[in-house]
């Protein structure tokens, strides 16, 4: 046992896609499981407490208006060595970007912010939701300490962007980078993105703002 | 002595709630509130405005366990609003993803109930259980990744149908797939029965999480929302419902009533409402209809296969008018309704969604009153919440 | 650090059959891999650039040998054949797929494998990545000019194109042959090429290009295990006839020495590019 890190699941506003990936590696879900010591989650577990970890992977937005939510936000950042925001509510806001409230029977909540907004973060995943292999990379990668591995999830915790299609056109096509390899198109988890002319054409109707396009884009630093 | 019992937070389910529960002298409950305290994000008030397309990839981030019933009850009540047609093969592809989401769903739910069942010692038929569910969640994600294009959040399902067919290599794929899940699925339920029935025998008390609330279910498989009478049915502010104040402002859901009472939805309402299954019966009844209901989605599903044309139409484009739509999907945890009002350029004008939790919510509660409160929560997870 | 980067091996080679031969570009490598690869259970499905009318490229997932020799031949042009990597394993099917890229597509496929943030259950199912050289690529129109305002052929004519011996070469159905010299077709490549410095697709499991081979015959960088077994495989089964690379200046020689100019011009671009203030692209291949 001294040997596994701990590790815990915290959900704040999201729709606990993050954590189905993580268990949608089916077999490998027991070797997870079997590798770290997990502490608290509270969706697979009765664990009520957040405990002080390794590591905390947290998804979901903030809700500003849900006093409980800011607590459970510096919570973690107190009780976690290192704070992954899972996914990109927790990373970038994603689908939350767009609430604005007046929803019955609370109209008042209705500003959701990134936990990377509220918070400091040690890394940050996009995707709606990343994909189990990428989860399972990233906590192998901290279990080994493999620091080469995990570098752009650090990085992409700091950065500022808009986590939208829009970053590809300014960051890339504006900046004649885009060579037209269509990985940003494929990536897409609304399928917002259609090559035309070789070039990526986003649908700013469809995208959910998840980070994808521009994070699997080889022409970005990141 | 009488006493108030708070659980805070219950685990092992989706999303934030609280359960606030009035104890006799005896530890029964008398009176129980379930309280909903996720934030609202405001779905129904986020796509006012927007384009109606939009729709179903915001709704499905509603829940990342369910997100398919969201995409299907979305486009289904849209494209009622506005007249739309869906093409048969295309219906059929739909239903499929539904039935995927169903076959990962109702495993995942086993894999959150196991504990409440099986005991510490038992470990290695902790593992097998696990291995069973996992290897069931895999044909069921296989479906939803190849039909609906995402195993979470499936972006295949758009307004006007599906956004493609499927390959004959990935029909022969599912079609081996789920005569795997066939059998795992025989096996679940045999389990499933065994560890209810052991735990009842234990806990002596049959009935336990019984309630008189009727059953609400449009149809097995799919949606009907024919079968349904909409007018019975509306949904009330919590300030309405509960007495006291604080737990009215602390719960995020709306009240849904059907003839004026809170109606149970799910795998138990199907059962009873189009098959045979016992109605009345405590609430470890749904645990097992939910596992039963593993059989009826693979049967279905085999049979979709079967009457799939690979070549055949999926989608048709859809030309948007003002009008407004009822689109329902059977959720994995019960019916769930999408009512859609849409303007001529394809905007949405407004919208509301009774979501399949909503529904069980207040069923909840009164399924825990009259019982043991050390119970309340595996009442609670029985309708998979 | 050699120009062509890390490799177990290098041939020449070209394809048996000759279906292939009839309608591929050079030794007909990439259709011949895939069509092994189709037919005896390596690959299920392969990604490749097929062609509309007037050559307008369209990536296509290809389950069958009939449909990769239909997609046979280069396009000068950008097939972003990375955009249909999903369909193969979606709605598809695919678990064994092989994909065919220029050096910046199978560096981003890399990226992809290595972090696939948006590609659930991806990582398992591609199994063979085939790069073609590529010095730079054209867009679209800048191709049409090539051909029709400097070659003088109209597009629907064009049976193929050709880059080699310093000239751009089409090729019409009626047997004429018409070319241009590269210099003049460098105001028509599209930019974002010149700042990379990969000209073998050093990222590959095997790579594939003209450049260092006679007529008829393609070079073959053998880069892994995985490269290695495939194409020995089809050796031994008679699916390709090799021949020893040309060590010298017109083989191997030439091979590295334009793998070379495209590293240093294109370095000096990108250092260019800073002085501006441009970004440029991370993980460049030197």
């Amino acid at each position: 046992m001294e040997d596994k890190i701990t590790v815990a699941h915290v959900q704040l506003s999201s729709c606990c896609g993050c954590l189905i990936s993580l268990v949608d590696t089916y077999e490998k879900f027991l070797d997870v499981l079997n590798s770290i010591d997990l502490v608290y989650c509270q969706t697979l577990m009765d664990a009520r407490e957040i405990p002080e970890a390794d590591v905390i992977l947290v998804e979901g937005a903030v809700c500003l208006e849900d006093h409980h939510a800011l607590e459970v936000a510096r919570e973690v950042r107190k009780k976690g060595k290192t704070v992954v925001a899972l996914g990109a509510c927790a990373a970038l806001g994603c689908i939350t970007r767009f609430a604005k409230g007046g929803q019955m029977p609370k109209p008042v909540q209705g500003s959701f912010s990134s936990l990377t907004e509220i918070i400091r973060c040690d890394m940050a995943i996009p995707g709606c939701p990343p994909s189990p292999e990428l989860i399972l990379g990233v906590i192998t990668a901290l279990i080994k300490g493999d620091e080469e591995y995990l570098k752009p999830f650090r990085r992409y915790a700091v950065c500022k962007c808009e986590s939208c299609g829009c970053d590809l056109i300014i960051n890339v096509v504006n900046k004649s980078l885009c060579m037209g390899c269509g990985i940003c198109s494929a990536s897409c988890p609304t399928r917002a993105i259609e090559m035309v002319d070789g070039r990526p054409v986003v649908s700013p109707q469809l995208c959910v703002k998840c980070g994808v396009c521009s994070f699997q884009c080889p022409r970005i630093e990141i | 002595m009488a006493q108030t019992v708070d659980i805070t937070p219950t685990t092992r389910h989706e999303g934030h709630a609280k359960l606030i529960l009035e104890v006799d002298g005896e530890g029964i409950v008398s009176k129980a509130y379930y309280i909903n305290t996720t934030p609202i994000r405001g779905f129904e008030r986020m796509v006012v405005g927007r384009p109606a397309e939009f729709v179903p990839f915001a709704v499905m981030r509603i829940c990342g366990i369910c997100q398919t019933t969201h995409g299907i009850a979305s486009c289904s009540a849209i494209e009622d609003a506005i007249g739309c047609e869906i093409p048969e093969d295309g219906r059929l592809l739909r239903e499929l993803t539904g039935l995927g989401s169903r076959m990962h769903s109702h495993p995942i739910h086993h894999l959150l109930t196991l504990e409440d069942f099986v005991k510490p010692e038992e470990g290695d038929l902790k593992i097998e259980i696990i291995k069973l569910i996992q290897s069931m969640r895999k044909v069921g994600q296989l479906i939803v990744d190849t039909v609906g294009g995402e195993g979470i959040h499936p972006p295949n399902i758009v307004i006007g149908g599906m956004r493609t067919n499927i390959s004959e290599r990935a029909k022969a794929k599912l079609y081996y797939a789920l005569r795997q899940f066939e059998k795992d699925a025989y096996r679940m339920y045999e389990i499933y029965q065994e560890l209810i029935e052991r735990f009842l025998e234990e806990v002596g008390i049959p009935d336990l999480g019984s309630h008189d609330y009727p059953y609400i279910a449009s149809h097995t498989t799919y949606g009907d929302r024919e079968a349904i009478n909409w007018d019975g049915i509306v949904e009330i502010p919590p300030h309405r419902y509960y007495k006291d104040m604080k737990i009215a402002e602390s719960t995020s859901l709306m009240i849904p009533l059907y003839e004026g009472v809170p109606a149970e939805g799910g795998p138990r309402a199907r059962l009873v409402k189009f098959g045979n299954f016992r109605s009345g019966g405590g609430a470890m009844d749904i645990n097992i209809a939910r596992a039963k209901e593993n059989l009826g989605a693979v049967y279905r599903a085999l049979e979709i296969l079967d009457e799939l044309n690979i070549n055949g139409k999926t989608r048709v484009t859809p030309e948007y008018r003002d009008g407004s739509g009822i689109g329902v999907h059977e959720a994995p945890r019960g019916m769930n309704t999408h009512f859609a009002e849409v303007g001529r350029e394809g905007r949405i004008k407004s919208y509301r969604i009774i979501a399949a939790s909503n529904w069980n919510f207040p069923v909840v509660e009164k399924a825990i009153e009259g019982y043991p409160h050390q119970y309340a929560e595996v009442i609670m997870r029985a309708f998979d919440m | 650090m050699d120009p062509l980067g890390s490799y177990k091996s290098i041939i020449s080679a070209r394809a048996t059959d000759k279906r292939i031969l009839k309608r591929c570009q050079d030794g007909g490598i990439v259709s011949a891999v895939f069509i092994y690869g189709l037919e005896n259970n390596i690959l299920d499905g392969v990604i490749v650039a097929d062609k509309e009318e007037g050559f307008r490229p369209v990536p296509k997932v290809a389950t069958t040998p009939e449909e990769v020799l239909e997609a046979a031949g280069t396009k000068y042009t950008v097939s972003p054949n990375l955009s249909v990597l999903k369909s193969a394993i979606r709605e598809y099917a695919c678990e064994k797929v092989g994909v065919v890229g220029t050096p910046c597509q199978i560096l981003s496929l890399r990226k992809a494998l290595k972090y696939p943030v948006g590609f659930r259950h991806m990582v398992d199912k591609v199994k063979l990545l085939v790069g073609i050289f590529c010095m730079e690529n054209f867009p679209y129109m800048g191709m049409r000019i090539i051909v029709e305002e400097l070659c003088g052929v109209r597009i629907e004519d064009v049976v193929k194109m050709d880059i080699g011996k310093g000239k751009f070469w089409v090729y019409t159905r009626w047997g004429e042959v018409k070319s241009v010299k590269l210099k003049k077709t460098h105001p028509y490549e599209q930019s974002s090429c010149h700042v990379c410095t990969d000209y073998t697709a050093e990222l590959a499991d095997i790579s594939t290009g003209s450049v260092g081979s006679p007529d008829g015959w393609s070079t073959v960088i053998i880069r892994n295990e995985r490269g290695e077994e495939i194409i020995n495989k089809m050796i031994e089964e008679g699916y390709l006839e090799r021949r020893p690379i040309d060590e010298g200046k017109f083989g191997l020689g030439l091979l590295k020495k334009l793998a070379l100019v495209k590293k240093e011009k294109n370095m000096k671009e990108i250092e260019h590019r800073k002085e501006l203030g441009l970004p440029v692209p991370p993980d460049v291949c030197h």
